[in-house]
């Protein structure tokens, strides 16, 4: 059965098979040094004020945007989960390296352009004043907390399995190594956090890509070339070992069905174009050429990364079945094993502990710096959004940092507890995630932009229906791992349908036609914020730091020149 | 791509543009034409979109395409690839889809670059702008 299958009930004591799991000095050394370079980096190109904190100045050319945008992106679920889900389940993780990569170009033809001229920082932002709305802005900013929250899960999940083979069972308060490789984890990223979170951040993201995807190839190249399987492109080399895997790799929908891979594929794909981190690289950017041209890089180099993927997939399946044990069947891989088949495949080639460890800084690097920019976002829509905007209107600057430190450590406190017992490997839990982000932000980002007559009504029903449709398979297929006594799914034919990994195939469209509707049954928005949208879709250039605002208010008292300060 | 005069034609709006032959920015006052995805109002949103969704339909087959017909045709789809190995369906799905994608968008990007040069349109770089 589908979900049922991909949430194979692991109990709290996650153990890779197969993975050496103690104490490494070196691979210790790697990680902790690799984040410290990190640090080091942001602490160089440090920043003084928010503008430049939130949009690096407005400065970034193209190929240093680019690989931002392929830094922000790569998280544990491209580093870890897909080669995961590849390995487990075949053509279906397949859905997962085309939802993820081809959804860039919707990002391009529809909203990097127009985002950048809409100038504004963050999605509570944009959702805020194209719909003039308090209301709309407080719901985006706690689905952005909520897409925080659950995309970290899986990090978490990511972060502790590939610990346990740096640091080994360090045995927290009685916890498992895993659990305990979990609070070990997240304590650092938080700390981190602190740290990392009034430093440098693009320049910071385009070295963090440059080490992650150097990591990944090298890892694949070393695994490829020494055990034989591929010599200069391992990419396409490694078709001829697909004949000789298990039939559950490549055969179509022997693990998963039709409509399933679809309704994955449709949700990674929306929720893409709605990931509020995805699209706030555009506001980095001097001009809109700029936005579309670093779209074109940031695309490129992860294609470099998730061409590769299932290349290590195949490496580390074959690997496994010759060193562990059968990959499929009642004693096959586990999620756990699977989860780590990246690091668990150069282990098994033999390769040294160094090497293995640099792997898996790769991975443990990858889950922190997308954790931390999740965390910053989430914490600005609670301090900055919902408490200054909503609560607090005359909130003192030390009230909203207070307030901000707090949701930073609620969610780390939030996202440990979750992750102690994960409810699905890492790719699944973060599909949750762009489930969400499709269902509730995708339709506002693309009908705000490219529908003037969207309003304030449509927009604040259209987000609370997202968010209840969003909320009806995780309640009935995801919550019940954290209840006990309870089994899910609890309606195994609305699992079938809308599955909590790919709901957004069923939420989106509806989200859509109920914002459509209750725009048109209510009053049209103002000139004013029709102009707005006008202004993101003129072809006229604007002046590096302008935004749409400030445009299409100077428009309306001097008819013919836009500002041009 | 049609004509300017085609272009013309079809637009419900008026945008200055309909009596010249020349599609330039600078006679076209966008604050005041409508946003419509499905009801461009100026000739170079017709013209933007024109591109938009060819590309779209492109993405559109290599994205759900593959997965599709392997579903309809397993076996046609199944079948190994002479050279490199792979069954049809996976290279379509692994290499062919992300490397689609990866094509239109440089496609596209040059396409809008073109189109910034039709309508006269220089974008600031740099350390140009004041």
């Amino acid at each position: 059965m589908t979900v049922e299958s991909l949430s194979l009930l692991q109990s709290s004591g996650l153990l890779p098979e197969g993975l050496n799991v103690s104490f490494k000095l070196l691979p210790a050394i790697l990680v902790l040094s690799m984040l410290g370079l990190f640090l080091v980096i942001g602490f160089v190109f440090r920043v003084a004020d928010a503008e430049d904190m939130w949009v690096a100045g407005r400065s970034i050319g193209n190929l240093e945007n680019g690989a931002a945008i392929g830094a922000n992106w790569m998280s544990a679920a491209s580093y870890l989960g897909m080669a995961a889900l590849i390995a487990l389940s075949g053509v279906y993780g397949l859905a997962f390296v085309v939802g993820w990569t081809t959804a860039f170009f919707i990002v391009l033809i529809f909203m990097a352009a127009q985002m950048r001229r809409f100038g504004k920082y963050t999605a509570p932002d944009f959702v805020g004043d194209r719909f003039n709305s308090d209301a709309a802005r407080a719901i985006a900013a706690i689905t952005t907390f909520l897409i925080g929250f659950v995309y970290a899960i899986g990090q978490a999940r990511g972060m502790a399995l590939v610990g346990l083979y740096v640091f080994g069972d360090i045995g927290l308060l009685g916890l498992t190594g895993y659990q305990s490789m979990v609070v070990f984890m997240m304590t650092i990223t938080v700390g981190y956090l602190t740290l990392s979170g009034m430093l440098g951040a693009t320049k910071n993201q385009a070295v963090q890509y440059t080490i992650l995807i150097a990591a990944f190839l090298i890892g694949l190249y070393v695994v490829g070339f020494s055990q034989g399987y591929s010599t200069v492109l391992p990419q396409v080399e490694y078709g001829q070992l697909i004949g000789e895997l298990g039939s559950e790799f490549s055969e179509p929908f022997a693990n998963e069905s039709y409509y399933l891979w679809i309704a994955t594929c449709f949700s990674l794909i929306v929720g893409t174009a709605g990931l509020p981190h995805v699209l706030v690289r555009f506001y980095t950017v001097e001009s809109e050429r700029t936005a579309r041209w670093s779209t074109v890089w940031g695309l490129f180099f992860i294609c470099l990364l998730y061409w590769s993927a299932p290349a290590f997939a195949a490496f580390g399946s074959d690997l496994y079945a010759q060193e562990v044990g059968p990959v499929y069947g009642a004693n096959g891989m586990d999620s756990a094993a699977a989860d780590v088949i990246v690091v668990l495949a150069t282990q098994l080639a033999g390769l040294p502990q160094w090497f293995v460890g640099f792997v898996a800084a790769g991975g443990i690097a990858a889950a922190i710096a997308t954790v931390a920019g999740l965390f910053i976002a989430g914490s600005s829509a609670i301090s900055h959004d919902i408490y200054t905007n909503i609560i607090n209107p005359d909130a003192t600057q030390r009230q909203q940092v207070l307030v901000g430190r707090l949701s930073i450590i609620l969610l780390g406190v939030i996202t440990t507890l979750a992750a102690l017992d994960p409810a699905a490997p890492i790719a699944a839990l973060v599909s949750y995630a762009f489930s969400l982000a499709g269902s509730v932000l995708f339709p506002m980002f693309f009908l705000g932009l490219w529908w003037e007559n969207t309003n304030r009504e449509g927009a604040i029903t259209g987000m609370l229906t997202g968010l209840v449709l969003w909320s009806i398979p995780m309640i009935n297929e995801v919550v019940p791992n954290y209840l006990g006594g309870v089994e899910g799914p609890l309606v195994a034919g609305l699992a079938q349908w809308m599955p909590a990994i790919g709901s957004a195939l069923i939420a989106t469209p509806i989200v859509f036609a109920v914002t459509i509707g209750v725009s048109l049954l209510t009053d049209e928005p103002d000139l004013q914020t029709k102009m707005l949208v006008r202004q993101c879709h003129s072809p006229e250039p604007m002046h590096e730091t302008t935004a749409a605002e400030a445009v299409a208010s100077s428009e309306r008292t001097d008819s013919g020149t836009p500002a041009d300060d | 791509m049609s004509s300017d005069s085609d272009a013309a034609t079809d637009g419900g709006h008026a945008t200055g543009t309909s009596a010249t032959t020349t599609a330039d920015a600078a006679t076209t006052d966008y604050l005041d034409a409508e946003v419509n995805l499905l009801s461009p109002s100026t000739p170079f949103m017709r013209d933007h979109l024109r591109i938009i969704w060819t590309g779209f339909a492109i993405w559109f087959v290599a994205v759900f395409g593959p997965v599709t017909l392997t579903a309809i045709a397993p076996g046609p789809m199944t079948t190994q690839m002479p050279l490199i190995g792979f069954p049809l369906h996976y290279f379509l799905m692994a290499i062919g889809a992300p490397t689609t994608g990866l094509l239109l968008s440089y496609w596209y990007v040059r396409k809008r670059d073109a189109l910034d040069e039709k309508y006269g349109i220089e974008h600031p770089t740099g350390g140009e702008a004041e």
